[in-house]
């Protein structure tokens, strides 16, 4: 194959000294991102213990990222310079007719892919310290509203709907929920978001380790005020601060009763259920896995129309004759069996009095 | 008869109808598939105009923390309808219904695709559509967003319905035009055009157009199931009711991840035709690039949950999204690699095209690597829902796609009108669109970083200052957009005649007149080989007749 004007396939030296300057450009990027306070530039102070994590694997992102991005974009930079067409060059001139090199495209592909899981290697071990890693402590809710949070403590009464505060150093599970659209919970400080889904109930876990107050921002769109969903605060006290808050509120909402239930469990009064309450509590925490209809129309558990009332299915889940009391007694303790399972009313958020408000509204549909 | 008449090969639907003579069977209910490519462009720019408009009240409403130039209820309607009409009406329908329509016939050798009449009715459903959509303002629009999560969804105005109507029946349009591709590809290449002698392009329709296929039908019944509930009550979504807010999201995304390589794999394939015409160079690793295109095509349906790392999934089934990913970036590696080898060692013509790949190519790499960044499931956790991402898809999809069509248009222009549009206005446009875009893009990358949430109509104050450089900097970029425009309405009149090759370019389109005649080709070629080998004879035998004034063979069958 005779090819005209194709000069030897072989790297000139301007590509070897393009390619030092970009070595070095490359290793300065990651110098940089690896030196470089970008937080503190950014206000953003690490709250938790795993944003400390998040910030070393963007670290590692942005540095690699860079490098890679210096070496394609220089080189595209280069060989637009150094390969344009010449006046001097006749009008038909074609470059050097090279169709692939196996050595290259080997290279070109291993590399990445051996990136790739590095990086799922990395990736999942931080993802494992946030989302799976097993801490007992503090159990506290926040529920999305149109257009702002409401917090719930363990034995305190009522919402709390101004700032959420968390005593630092504990480690703190933290159940989200929606009591209207979808909402989310972004603490840029904590690195670290979800979305509250109406109807389901889903955890974040995280351990406060520095004092100060944070941004909560809301990054799903809610509705028409969405953008102002973010002026309230998230604040880290120490342990006595804390103490003292929570106590203020315990003897503010006395008299109100919905805390929800310590580790120990509380006792449920059935008598003061009220059917409205326990109508709206249904939607927002059970109709992600179970719907208001006949026992057969399953979508996670059972539909749970006349779940106290169906001759044909007189047992619940546990075998127990299906009435308000063991009823109430599922929803305190959850039940894993071969029928299925069920959460406990601490991984639901449910007080006693929601649990009252609950099976009221069960037992009120036939 | 008709095998006989032709010297060379042919017999393939060597088959000529007369072309017809009433302009409105020619140029609106035409079914011929260049004339539909360029009703497909025109249209398609059309709506472009109107969703830069959008953008443009985005910006100047974001130039101020207060906002103040528009309601918040009308920011949201406008957002939303921008976005809407980029993916539906403008970077979709221009990248398959157009260019696709418009080239790769003509580039594997074919008179048409395999079914006119369905092409047609794939173009007439989507102004219709497309009108529809923006009709949805007339009556209250949507302002969830593109994406459209109920419940707020089921809140929204009546015009949220008429979205759902407008989005179903552009899907209906794309639906179609993917199996119209599909069958083309696969039944009408000309004798010798092999798979593995397709140029390019037809092989970034040939990846794309399963994916319109086959993920289109997820939104539809996505969108049906909306739409019922809006307007009959059937309960899918509403969790009050015992429907699913996540069903939906599930379904969305199963859709629009596809969706996102729908509108990248084409303008790869245009990519892949401009950077070897003016390198004067045979593509790079050919096959690498050809079968990274179906690998990303594949692994496209496998990812569509990395949008929801935040909704609530079962933690354990977010890992294998993250990874999948990942692992996309490897062919995406290849290509970009294989592109920037492609330069090593050329004669680079700059043209206004090329320069508009090579924009492609630096733009496009960092979308690439912000979106490596995104999948990382610790990272997405911070950043889902903020101006980050709103930068990464905008350098993918403005970076990528549209520079890709601007590439394309620069490119093709010739072959659709036999003119050249004015290459120092070409430049200008470039320029002025490259900077302008980075100057509107990049600070959005730490407006996220720094806790700018998305969706939204007044911001923190301290965000003020890069939202003002990000307005200025729209504004750069639209009077780029501007001379764009103004080049095309002045080169249609008084460009240079640009004859049947201008660029020097070897796959088959520019071996006919331009513009092509109604048949397309005189005699179908046979193909011998690789379209890209500069130093080798053209691959093709049977062309001897066409820029020549010998009259087409009629075959004794047509009428």
């Amino acid at each position: 194959m005779v090819e005209k004007n194709a000069p030897a396939v072989r790297l000139g030296r301007g590509f070897w000294i393009v390619t030092a300057v970009l070595a070095i450009l490359a290793i300065a990027s990651i110098v940089f991102w690896y030196v470089a306070p970008i937080y503190r530039w950014m206000h953003l102070p690490v709250a938790i213990a795993t944003a400390k994590q998040v910030d070393q694997l963007s670290r590692f992102m942005l540095a690699t990222g860079s490098a890679l991005y210096i070496f394609v974009v220089g080189y595209i930079v280069y060989f637009a310079i150094a390969f344009r067409v010449r006046k001097s060059d006749p009008p038909d001139a074609i470059g050097i007719q090279i169709h692939d090199n196996h050595k290259l495209e080997f290279w070109w592909t291993v590399i990445p892919a051996a990136f790739v899981v590095l990086l799922s290697v990395l990736s999942i071990k931080i993802w494992y310290e946030i989302t799976l890693a097993p801490s007992n402590g503090l159990v506290v809710e926040a529920i999305g509203h149109k257009w702002y949070y409401t917090f719930r403590y363990p034995q305190v009464n009522g919402e709390i709907t101004n700032a959420m505060h968390l005593p630092i150093g504990v480690p703190v599970t933290l159940n989200l929920t929606s009591a209207d659209v979808i909402h989310s919970f972004w603490v840029p400080a904590m690195r670290l978001k979800n979305d509250m889904v109406p109807g389901l109930v889903t955890q974040i876990h995280f351990t406060p380790t520095r004092i100060g107050t944070y941004q909560i921002i809301c990054t799903q769109f809610c509705g028409i005020d969405h953008s102002l969903m973010h002026q309230q605060r998230f604040v880290i006290d120490s342990q006595a601060n804390y103490q003292k808050w929570y106590h203020a509120w315990q003897v503010k909402n006395a008299k109100v009763s919905n805390a929800l239930p310590s580790t120990s469990g509380a006792s449920v009064n059935l008598a003061a259920g009220d059917v409205a309450a326990g109508k709206a509590l249904f939607a927002q925490k059970c109709t992600a896995c179970h719907a208001m209809a006949p026992f057969t129309t399953v979508k996670y558990g059972p539909g749970l129309l006349d779940v106290l009332h169906d001759p044909t299915h007189p047992n619940l889940v546990n075998g127990q004759p299906a009435n308000p009391a063991d009823a109430a007694a599922i929803l305190e303790k959850g039940y894993t069996g071969t029928m299925g399972s069920m959460p406990n009313a601490v991984t639901n958020g449910l007080s006693s009095q929601d649990i009252a408000n609950l099976v009221a509204y069960l037992n009120s549909m036939k | 008869m008709a095998i006989a008449a032709a010297p060379h090969g042919g017999g393939i639907a060597d088959h000529i109808h007369p072309e017809p003579q009433s302009f409105v069977r020619r140029y609106v209910f035409s079914i011929d598939h260049k004339i539909i490519g360029i009703q497909y462009i025109i249209t398609g720019f059309v709506f472009f105009v109107l969703a830069g408009l959008l953008a443009e009240t985005i910006r100047i409403q974001l130039m101020h923390a207060n906002g103040g130039f528009v309601s918040p209820q009308t920011y949201n309607e406008v957002y939303s309808i921008h976005g809407s009409t980029m993916v539906w009406l403008v970077v979709i329908p221009l990248l398959t219904g157009g260019f696709g329509n418009l080239v790769f016939p003509l580039q594997i050798g074919a008179r048409d695709v395999a079914f006119p009449w369905l092409n047609m009715l794939s173009y007439w459903i989507f102004p219709i559509a497309g009108l529809m959509l923006f009709s949805s303002f007339l009556m209250g629009a949507p302002t969830a967003g593109w994406t459209e999560y109920p419940p707020i969804s089921l809140e929204g105005q009546a015009g949220t319905s008429m979205w759902a109507a407008a989005i179903f029946l552009v899907g209906v349009s794309s639906t179609l035009t993917g199996i119209n591709f599909v069958v083309t590809i696969m039944k009408m290449r000309a004798p010798g055009m092999t798979f593995t002698r397709m140029p390019l392009f037809c092989w970034g329709q040939f990846a794309t157009a399963p994916l319109l296929m086959i993920a289109t039908t997820a939104l539809a019944a996505a969108l049906a199931a909306l739409f019922m509930e809006r307007q009959f009550g059937v309960p899918f979504f509403d969790p009050t009711k015992g429907g699913s807010p996540v069903l939906w999201q599930h379904m969305f995304w199963f859709y629009s991840h596809p969706a996102v390589y729908i509108m990248i794999l084409p303008a790869f394939g245009i990519v892949s035709e401009v950077l070897p015409t003016f390198s004067r160079k045979p593509i790079f690793g050919y096959k690498l690039i050809a079968f990274s295109s179906m690998a990303i095509a594949l692994a496209g349906f496998m990812v569509w949950a990395h949008h929801m790392f935040t909704s609530g999934l079962a933690p354990y089934l977010q890992l294998p999204f993250m990874v999948i990913t990942f692992v996309i970036a490897v062919p995406t590696g290849i290509k970009i690699f294989s592109w920037t080898a492609t330069l090593w060692g050329g004669k680079i013509h700059y043209t206004t095209a090329m320069l508009f790949a090579m924009g492609f190519l630096v733009l496009f790499t960092l979308g690439g690597i912000t979106g490596i960044f995104l999948a990382a499931i610790p990272f997405d956790l911070h950043l889902h829902g903020t101006y980050f991402v709103v930068a990464h898809f905008h350098y993918v999809l403005v970076g990528g796609s549209l520079m890709g069509i601007f590439s394309g248009m620069y490119y093709w222009f010739p072959k659709m009108s036999g003119r050249l549009l004015s290459e120092k206005l070409g430049k200008w446009h470039f320029w002025l669109f490259f900077i302008g875009f980075n100057g509107t893009f990049l600070p959005m990358h730490w407006l996220g970083l720094e806790g700018m949430p998305r969706w939204v109509s007044t911001y923190d104050p301290q965000f003020q200052f890069w939202n003002q450089f990000a307005s200025i900097s729209s504004f750069v970029m639209t009077a780029g957009i501007l001379l764009f425009f103004a080049n095309i309405l002045y080169s249609i009149r008084f460009g240079k005649v640009a004859g049947a090759n201008p660029w020097g370019a070897r796959t088959l389109e520019w071996q006919i007149p331009s513009p092509p005649h109604y048949y397309n080709f005189k005699h179908i070629p046979t193909v011998y080989g690789l379209p890209y080998d500069f130093s080798q004879p053209l691959p093709y035998r049977g062309l001897e007749d066409e820029l020549n004034d010998t009259p087409p063979p009629v075959a004794a069958g047509a009428h």
